[in-house]
């Protein structure tokens, strides 16, 4: 199990140096560099003692290793667009609404999603079957900045019931967590229903049933604990999508959050801010990863001696 | 104990001869499989529509989908003559959706079309000969799957300016690594196959076996890919334009008017409502469609 651990900790380790070196050169690859000539009309000395001063007048791999030598001691520069602070301190300040909503909407999405995939497999082709298919699809096909104007629409628009935009009050909070709900729910809902099906379809659940075990039984005890796995590993692609839907859903309600500044920082061509906010998110995908790779082994006896993942 | 015949020899109580049994090919059962799902064709039959609107958007629309041949009228309402309003800058708005449809569709297939063109041969390699090159490629997807397509999307999108191919482009760079498990699980799965080792026993090498044997062999997978590719394509088209870095105005993208709806939409509902429904509705028809045709085409492949 060790062994596994660390070999997966190399793989994630190796994958996230080239992700970190495919990011930072394609971030310097932009043509236009914050203090070009068209954005900031300055004398050439001038221009070139911004350069070296940010240190951008450096060849690309000494750039690289120098701002990797930063981030191990966090500290990632300053964000070009606000230079009272530092990036660190900006993020600081913005994970909190992208904390607060996203978790909100996971911590509800899921669950409820599970709850949804759980009753369509019990009562299969009854109306909660069609309604967990109908979420699935509908929270899984359609962007979530679509879902967010829907809702936007509907309750704020034509309705009236709730303020569309802004973070503060808690009544502004409820479109934008519905909408990050939406994703979670999607996934939980279908994957529970496969591996509740695919599971209640195997020839043990028949025996414990021929055993005369009540059904509330075989469903907590003995289905529950054998679907587990797909869902641990359907984590990974619904934080993904989660924490990429983000971006949209602070857009569409104007939440300050992580999303709004990753914008904010590719309008601006913000390097430090855009490299921190890149290399953040591949980190949190690269344990993501990680996390639901170990636990998989953990809950899979097969793999947790010796072969790797399918 | 005599044995009676089991055919008696009266020939009028012999039964009549069978009937010719047609031989059913899988296509034919696949297609069954694919009308008895009422969600799939739906989506087909939704699809078909827009498509036909698409191809026959001039003929079906007042005026070019950029002319400004309203401007008095701008910002009005739906009405008899302006299906869907007229918007901000005296557009017919049907006629920027229905224009909008061709831009989706075409960004959605031809960055399937790309995505099947990649897929196909890596999936291929690394399914047949296994070993290091499995290894690199399978390497280079879990790469692909820790990077989230849209944030790479928006980098790559800011670093070339957007634009139509460019759309095409990253959309192809992320669609592609789908079709490629595809079709390397269906390539893995039949280079075991006799005929495959009487061809190799015959002396075909490894290119000729893969292109004359197993890619015709994958073709249903091959087609499931290119289908399930259209919609994330038109999905990445919508989210960049929406954000600004995608297709530049003035082509009308559903994407870029849903942005430009919301600042309209206390007061103008219709420029808000159309762009997101018919995003919405395309998406939706489109992957249904997919799901049903992967289910149809091969079963054991499950509705996961």
């Amino acid at each position: 199990m060790i062994g596994y651990i660390l070999r997966r900790l190399v793989s994630v380790a190796v994958t996230f140096f080239i992700v970190s070196v495919l990011i930072f050169s394609m971030m310097h690859a932009i043509p236009g560099g914050p203090f070009d000539a068209g954005d900031m009309p300055v004398p050439e000395e001038v221009r070139q003692k911004l350069l070296a001063q940010y240190g951008l007048d450096e060849p690309l791999y000494v750039q690289y290793l120098k701002y990797m030598w930063g981030v191990l001691r966090l500290d990632f520069g300053v964000p070009f667009q606000s230079p009272g602070e530092t990036v660190l301190e900006l993020l600081g300040r913005a994970w909190v609404p992208s904390l607060v909503l996203g978790g909100l909407g996971v911590l509800i999405g899921a669950p409820l999603g599970m709850l949804l995939g759980m009753a369509a497999a019990l009562k299969r082709n009854s109306w909660i079957d069609y309604l967990a298919s109908a979420v699935a699809t509908l929270g899984l096909t359609i962007p979530v900045f679509v879902t967010s104007m829907l809702l936007i629409l509907t309750f704020s628009v034509w309705l009236g019931w709730l303020p569309s935009s802004g973070w503060g009050a808690p009544e502004r909070w409820i479109l934008p967590i519905v909408a990050y709900a939406t994703i979670p729910m999607a996934t939980y809902a279908r994957y529970t229903r496969s591996a509740m099906l695919d599971t209640l379809n195997k020839p043990f659940v028949t025996v414990l049933r021929a055993k005369g075990l009540p059904e509330r039984q075989i469903v907590f005890k003995h289905v529950l604990r054998n679907s587990a796995i797909p869902l641990v590993t359907v984590f990974l692609p619904m934080f993904i999508g989660t924490a990429t839907g983000s971006i949209f859903v602070e857009a569409m309600f104007r939440v300050p959050g992580l999303g709004s500044f990753f914008v904010s920082s590719i309008r601006t061509r913000d390097y430090p801010l855009e490299m921190a906010l890149m290399l953040m998110l591949t980190l949190m995908f690269c344990l993501a990863y990680l996390l639901s790779d170990i636990l998989y082994a953990w809950l899979n006896p097969r793999i947790r001696h010796g072969g790797g993942r399918e | 104990m005599t044995v009676r015949p089991l055919k008696t020899a009266d020939p009028a109580l012999a039964a009549p001869a069978p009937p010719v049994r047609r031989q059913r090919g899988p296509l034919w059962l696949g297609w069954r499989r694919f009308l008895a799902n009422r969600a799939a064709v739906a989506g087909g039959a939704v699809l078909s529509v827009i498509l036909a609107m698409a191809i026959l958007a001039p003929l079906i629309t007042p005026a070019g989908p950029n002319a400004q041949a309203f401007l008095a009228d701008a910002l009005a309402f739906p009405s008899a003559a302006h299906w869907f309003g007229v918007d901000d800058l005296g557009r017919d708005f049907f006629t920027r959706i229905v224009y909008g449809a061709r831009v989706s569709l075409t960004i959605g297939f031809a960055a399937a079309a790309f995505s099947v063109l990649i897929g196909i041969p890596l999936g291929a390699a690394a399914g047949y000969f296994g070993g290091s090159i499995d290894w690199v490629i399978m390497r280079l997807i879990e790469i692909f799957s820790v990077i989230p397509p849209l944030l790479a999307a928006m980098l790559l999108g800011a670093l070339v300016g957007g634009g139509f191919w460019m759309i095409v482009f990253i959309a192809a760079l992320f669609g592609w690594v789908q079709v490629c498990l595809l079709v390397r699980a269906q390539i893995k799965a039949f280079k075991e196959k006799e005929f495959v080792r009487a061809a190799q026993a015959l002396g075909a090498g490894p290119v000729y076996i893969i292109f004359r044997h197993l890619i015709p062999n994958s073709v249903s997978p091959i087609i499931v890919g290119f289908v399930l590719a259209i919609p994330l394509a038109m999905m990445l088209e919508a989210s960049l334009s929406f954000l600004g870095v995608g297709v530049p105005p003035p082509t009308p993208s559903w994407g870029q008017m849903i942005n430009t709806g919301m600042n309209f939409m206390y007061f103008y509902w219709h420029l808000a409502v159309f762009p997101t429904v018919a995003l919405a509705v395309t998406v939706l028809a489109t992957s249904l469609f997919g799901d049903g045709l992967r289910d149809a085409l091969d079963p054991t492949m499950g509705g996961r």
